[in-house]
């Protein structure tokens, strides 16, 4: 079994058979200027320093023949799934629903709601579209990842602190191995990407392992591994 | 019945909806066990400080007396595992195992973190009283593989109070599951705590960023001072 021996605070070893890469909200609402993020008065550019390592990463899962599975939170146009706390909460300078430069904020089918170019899901890949912080709550996740006999994460995307915590506890919850990519999570703010890090892997692993994208690569097979027949 | 709102609170007065009626509104008591918070229980015997962890006893059983009076719904969790270990992820015990406190293994307080042990009960300072809820978890989250959500809105359960241990660990991952599905939360800073106190320190930092992603913080005073019978 592939064995990251650097990581935090113990070696991970993961079976190849049974390991997904997650690729979590890289929307262009979070991503991009316009966006969501902005519209809370965040720097996007905090987070786009992930894109690189991770379009490197996602090449080597897909090379790996790895299953590839993303994440998008959104609401539907109507917001009937978008809970009045959430809606109404704070004062940003733009609300979910609202109108932006990439379409209305937040709301699936809209250009700003979807992943951006460079990390683009390729056709066969799931694509999870959740309501909430957590990609396990009112999605089919848990079901997809079971039918798949996935039972480690590879886990990146955006934010650190929020949406990668948020569906990193669910999961160790649900007795998923969780490794997250340092280099591969971002968070607006440097001192919760270095805390949300921490975290994970304190109490000896409370929440899972902690790693770089490198420490991946250099293990993945560069060829397809064969799936096994169901 | 009551009216609670808006509390003092960051980084918006809460609740977002001003004010709510207490009958709407529970408090959750989060793990308050022997196992993370008394001598001989699982914290302790991972060799942490649990005068930490104690901390927000005292403001806890104080908020209690008062909301108990109010006729406000109380509700405790505890995370266990069943005595067979049948509902313990293989990680969780592998992890525990190695930093020297394997759940299920024998301690100065019973079995680590097995129902009906002696280190696994409330402790007496915040102990439920007969008519209120106790849900029993597996996990860190009260939400998953629980009953709590179905409690919550049948009893028309709309918003929610949250104390107890750990703030970055059960209370957080409790209080996200509660927000994603939709409840308005306010999290107490002197009513929780955390086996590191800079980890308590960030994770109610986290809920006040963003416009309170979320929820709020306060303290139980501010709780208090904003309820009217």
């Amino acid at each position: 079994m592939p064995t990251i021996t650097a990581a935090r605070p113990a070696a991970y070893a993961f079976d190849l058979h049974t390991t997904a890469l997650l690729v979590i909200d890289m929307q262009r609402d979070f991503l991009e200027p316009g966006g969501f993020g902005e519209s809370l008065g965040n720097d996007v550019g905090q987070l786009r320093r992930t894109i690189g390592p991770l379009t490197a990463l996602l090449a080597g899962a897909r090379a790996a023949g790895l299953t590839v599975l993303h994440t998008r939170e959104g609401h539907l146009p109507d917001l009937s799934d978008c809970p009045p706390a959430k809606l109404e909460r704070g004062a940003p300078s733009r609300r979910i629903g609202d109108p932006g430069p990439n379409g209305r904020i937040l709301i699936r089918g809209e250009y700003g709601h979807d992943i951006v170019d460079e990390l683009a899901p390729l056709p066969g890949e799931p694509v999870i579209d959740k309501p909430g912080k957590g990609a396990f709550y009112a999605t089919g996740l848990d079901e997809l990842l079971a039918e798949r006999n996935v039972r480690s994460l590879l886990v990146t995307g955006v934010t650190t602190e929020v949406c990668v915590h948020t569906t990193v506890r669910e999961a160790n919850d649900r007795g998923y191995e969780c490794l997250v990519l340092a280099d591969c999570v971002g968070s607006y703010f440097p001192e919760f990407q270095r805390v949300g890090l921490d975290m994970i892997a304190a109490q000896g692993g409370i929440f899972g392992w902690v790693a770089d994208s490198m420490d991946v690569l250099a293990v993945l097979p560069t060829t397809p591994v064969l799936q096994p027949s169901s | 019945m009551g009216s609670i709102g808006p509390v003092t609170a960051n980084p918006y007065p809460w609740p977002y909806d001003g004010v709510v009626d207490t009958a709407r509104t529970a408090v959750l008591c989060i793990d308050w066990q022997t196992d993370f918070c008394g001598p001989g229980g699982y914290v302790d015997t991972m060799g942490y400080d649990i005068s930490l962890t104690r901390a927000g006893l005292p403001a806890t059983a104080r908020l209690l007396a008062h909301v108990r009076s109010l006729g406000m719904l109380v509700v405790h969790t505890r995370e266990g595992h069943d005595p067979d270990l049948s509902d313990l992820p293989a990680n969780k015990r592998w992890r525990s195992a190695r930093i020297g406190a394997e759940i299920g293994g024998a301690g100065p307080c019973g079995r680590i973190l097995v129902r009906g042990e002696p280190g696994w009960e409330i402790v007496p300072e915040v102990a439920p009283v007969p008519g209120e809820v106790v849900v029993d978890k597996p996990g860190k989250g009260a939400f998953y593989a629980t009953n709590l959500d179905l409690v919550l809105r049948t009893r028309g359960i709309t918003h929610l109070i949250l104390t107890g241990i750990t703030t970055d660990v059960c209370v957080h991952t409790t209080m996200r599951e509660a927000n994603d599905r939709g409840y308005e939360c306010l999290i107490l800073s002197d009513c929780t705590g955390a086996t590191d106190k800079g980890n308590h320190d960030a994770a109610l930092h986290m809920v006040t960023m963003q416009g309170g992603v979320f929820g709020c913080v306060a303290t139980s005073d501010d709780v208090i001072a904003a309820t009217t019978e």
